[in-house]
């Protein structure tokens, strides 16, 4: 499985499609390097072509600083999907450390290299941490506003740094171990190789939990908040990597143009950013290469228009968006087998796939030691009644002047089914959300397998063991199933970014755990066929087994499902209440919102009802029936 | 004390500037969630339509109908214009692009506006062009003892006055309401019997014209006029329409005239080069002590 095949295999997304049935040849089987020895070749020969000039090569040269400048921009925009308008602010950063040091403190270029990398991501880490929870439109001015402010600083020369308007000149040129780098071909070669390893880094992340997870963010934030994912870590990581790169181009651009200037850090430029990453397609790696080449090569090639190349250029951008809005070169999510997953070591064919995830019980069952998997749980606190998993203790939550919930104490026993009912209103989703961390309580306390949880974040408490599914489905849409399940043990893995570059021993036999533990999980609520469809093509019934899939995954104590049978027919509903005490007999414990009594009734092993936020009765199924006041919530009071 | 007023005086002036073309920005992302980015170049084409407009002839409608009936007819010139500009430009660029989602009608939109700006630059040339003094009214007055300019008064007058008008429009009117519910539930707003089509192509007009009568004003104040103004107005504007709250009506006026007023005072007093820093850091600081602009709804997520 080699990283080409990642890049330009162009596998199809088909349904069940095994992935034995295509013929083996020479070329299907190397494909992948045949092309990347194509391209390689190419890319070589480029600036040996009879009728190429110098100042062809210096056009491929800046295609290379887009296309890195794309490709960091893509790690934001694309993978994660902030709205970044700034991004220049990064290069900017980049090219003038680079500028300064080499000029006042003759470091030498090829030294600023990694550290320009180094400080414009210490910069990105320093001014987006504050605004990063901002959403959308506010961080896309937020994002502007740095942009901006980092240019205007540049033109003030604060303390006779920046050169001013000017800017600064005399930048040397890279040294790579006495080969000095001046001419065209030189940069153009040095430049791409660069990007070369660029890519090389960006398809293993792509491909890794951190890739995925990025994605989960831009899909559904809430969903991957609450299916482990650290969602403000990661997209500081996207921005603090976003901008090493640009960093990285900053100082291949400042080194071969030896001066810098604030023009070629302008709004424009960032806009120019933005449309190479949708040109390209969002979170495609080729796209935005070839995104910056359009970008590049287009008002090159109507230059004789001069005045007119811009107005055709404006013209292209809306045209393309017209005709082919997902861009040049959308990313295909891989299907087809599972090595289109990029993992390594797992079996050829799906039957024995499935069974793989089955011996390894500590990604399966829930676990009842303190250390689950990577994540080392913190030392029981607190003492719980005999018996109870979770316990809420006056759990109260006010939003302003009502009070949702109402010191509410919910007990759920160890290996059982509780329900919770009530009418629509009462405060049982927000419960929920409280005990999963989505809302903080305002007061009252949450222990669950003798730790307080109150007031955790939403991926901690789903490392501790509490999974959930949502009562309006939030799947990750545009990912494949299998992707879909594979956030789920997101949380018990550790590797990082370093390790999912290099494809660690460690890292290799998480990713494989994890995959595992999804294939079997699909196959378990009977989505195997699915795994490479995309999660909105599925009908409503198969999205919410695919939720429950989701939730399983992460191997947790307790699963949390809100309204598990609502939208299903009573053919569905009866499957559903089969699934769930098979869930119980695995080892699982249930805690339910339910509207169908047919389904609270039959399964539930202890009921409490909420009306108004508070706690009205609590007992078995069959005293809950016939319970007066609980009729009253329901039916209303008869007044006379 | 003189210099303070003369710097409120200056500050609201350009306050009202950017607090007209905010509200188009604000109208339309309102009802299309859209960022128009094309917007700032609608505002810098008004202004060009109505530089043509007043010099064409050698200065035959300042001529005709005097100084301030050439002013208002330049404007109304530029305000119906600039309206059909907004228009066609939504069914050129946008309209198509739609069911492509935010992420290409923001493409689409840098498109549009690097369209305009070089479509701009192509017609008019790169070098800026200048309002003649002969078309500009330069009448000084004392107004409590301060000296203003009739300009800046008849400029604070109509600026406020337009924004009064929109507002009792969006407010006070069935049509506002149905302006208002087109942006907060499209389909619902379409099944209750609301036209989409009148709602988008109503805002589509207006807000754009509102920044073209704002753009023949910036013509007469500043008398200098660039093709790519537009840049720099329209991400002053963006950043007044975030700054009050974008969606919100009322809170773009505010966000406009205090983005103006900061400016300007910021300029008078401490630094003339820092003003720009200024006005961003401001922004990012409201931003994270009201994350939605000061007059923006707080909105939860419903989980």
């Amino acid at each position: 499985m080699g990283i080409t095949e990642n890049i330009l295999k162009r596998v199809g997304l088909g349904v069940n499609k095994p992935s034995g049935d295509q013929p083996s040849t020479f070329w299907s089987r190397n494909r992948g390097w045949l092309l990347l020895t194509i391209t390689g070749a190419l890319f070589a020969a480029y600036p040996f072509l009879p009728f190429i000039s110098d100042y062809w090569i210096d056009v491929a040269f800046f295609v290379g600083i887009y296309a890195l400048l794309g490709l960091s921009l893509n790690i934001v925009l694309g993978e994660v999907g902030l709205f970044d308008l700034g991004h220049t602010a990064f290069y900017a950063v980049g090219a003038y450390v680079t500028a300064i040091l080499n000029t006042t403190l003759h470091v030498p270029i090829i030294v600023l290299l990694p550290l320009s990398a180094l400080i414009a991501a210490g910069f990105a880490f320093l001014v987006t941490s504050p605004v990063i929870h901002l959403k959308g439109d506010y961080l896309c001015i937020v994002t502007i506003g740095i942009g901006e402010i980092v240019r205007l600083t540049m033109i003030n020369n604060p303390f006779n740094l920046t050169g001013g308007p000017n800017g600064i000149n005399g930048i040397g040129g890279p040294n790579l171990f006495g080969l000095a780098i001046n001419s065209s071909t030189q940069f153009y070669f040095y430049t791409w190789i660069i990007i070369g390893i660029v890519v090389f880094g960006l398809v293993r992340l792509q491909h890794s939990r951190i890739g995925r997870a990025w994605n989960y963010i831009r899909e559904d934030e809430t969903a991957a908040e609450a299916s482990g994912v650290d969602v403000r870590s990661y997209k500081l990581l996207a921005f603090v990597l976003g901008a090493a790169l640009a960093g990285i181009a900053g100082n291949i651009y400042a080194s071969k143009q030896m001066s810098v200037s604030p023009q070629s850090f302008t709004f424009i430029e960032s806009s120019l950013l933005f449309c190479i990453v949708l040109l390209g397609g969002l979170g495609s790696i080729p796209g935005s290469i070839l995104g910056a080449a359009v970008v590049v090569v287009f008002p090159e090639v109507f230059r004789q228009f001069a005045t007119y190349r811009l107005l055709f250029f404006g013209l292209a951008l809306m045209l393309m968006m017209i005709f082919r809005p997902g861009g040049m070169w959308p990313r295909k999510r891989e299907g087809t087998g599972l090595d289109g997953l990029g993992i390594r070591g797992l079996p050829k064919k799906d039957e024995d796939l499935i069974p793989l995830g089955k011996p390894d019980p500590a990604m399966l069952k829930p676990s009842t030691t303190a250390v689950v998997r990577g994540v080392k749980l913190p030392p029981v606190t607190v003492v719980m009644d005999e018996g109870m998993l979770l316990q809420t203790h006056g759990a109260t939550l006010k939003f302003g002047g009502l009070t949702a919930v109402n010191n509410f104490d919910l007990n759920v026993r160890t290996g059982k089914i509780t329900s919770l009912i009530g009418p629509n209103g009462a405060g049982k989703t927000t419960l929920f959300n409280m005990i999963t961390g989505i809302y903080k309580p305002t007061s009252g306390q949450i222990d669950f397998l003798g730790r307080d949880i109150t007031g955790l974040k939403p991926h901690t408490i789903i490392s501790y063991g509490i999974a959930r599914t949502f009562q309006n489905i939030r799947l990750f849409p545009s990912l494949t199933c299998i992707e879909n399940i594979m956030s789920g043990p997101h949380c018990h893995a550790r590797s990082g970014t370093w390790a999912a570059i290099m494809h660690t021993i460690g890292e290799v036999r998480e990713e494989r755990d994890i995959v595992a533990t999804a294939a079997y999980r699909l196959d378990q609520v009977g989505l195997w066929k699915y795994r490479n469809e995309l999660a909105k093509n599925l009908p409503y019934g198969k999205q919410r087994y695919l939720e429950i899939a989701r939730a399983l995954a992460t191997a947790p104590h307790l699963l949390i499902l809100d309204e598990p049978s609502s939208g299903l027919n009573d053919r569905e509903s009866e499957d559903l209440m089969v699934l769930l005490q098979a869930l119980v007999k695995e080892g699982f414990t249930l805690l339910l919102i339910e509207h169908d009594m047919q389904v609270v009734m039959g399964i539930s092993d202890w009921v409490a009802v909420m009306d108004m936020g508070q706690k009205i009765a609590e007992g078995l199924p069959k005293d809950i029936y016939n319970n007066q006041r609980v009729i009253e919530a329901y039916l209303g009071k008869e007044d006379d | 004390m003189a210099t303070f007023f003369e710097q409120l005086i200056n500050g609201l002036t350009i306050g009202s500037f950017y607090a007209l073309v905010a509200l188009g920005y604000s109208m339309v992302y309102g009802v299309m969630k859209l960022i128009n980015f094309a917007h700032g170049d609608l505002f810098a084409l008004g202004s060009y339509l109505g530089y043509t407009l007043l010099i064409a002839s050698s200065s035959w409608v300042t001529v005709h109908f005097g100084l301030w009936g050439g002013m208002a007819i330049a404007m109304l010139f530029a305000f119906v214009g600039i309206g059909l500009a907004g228009v066609l430009m939504e069914r050129i660029a946008y309209r198509p692009v739609y069911p492509a989602g935010r992420l290409s009608l923001v493409v689409s939109a840098l498109g549009m506006s690097i369209f305009l700006q070089n479509g701009i630059m192509a017609i008019w040339g790169s070098r800026p062009q200048a309002y003649p003094a002969a078309v500009v009214p330069s009448t000084r007055f004392s107004l409590l003892g301060l000296p203003v300019t009739s300009l800046q008064v008849v400029i604070l007058l109509l600026s406020f006055t337009l924004m009064l008008v929109i507002w009792f429009i969006v407010e006070k009117t069935t049509f506002g309401a149905a302006i208002r519910a087109t942006a907060l539930d499209r389909s619902t707003a379409t099944l209750m019997g609301i036209d989409v089509r009148v709602v988008i192509f109503f805002i589509f007009a207006l807000g754009p014209a509102l920044g073209g009568i704002a753009g023949v004003m910036n013509g007469l104040y500043y008398r200098a006029i660039s093709f790519n103004m537009g840049w720099t107005y329209g991400l002053k504007a963006f950043t007044a329409t975030i700054l009050g709250g974008i969606g919100n009506i009322p809170g773009a006026m505010i966000g406009g005239l205090l983005l103006g007023l900061m400016e300007s005072l910021f300029a008078g007093y401490i630094s003339g080069a820092w003003k720009d820093v200024f006005v961003f850091v401001i922004l990012i600081a409201v931003l994270l002590w009201r994350p939605t602009g000061l007059l923006g709804e707080k909105t939860a997520e419903k989980v």
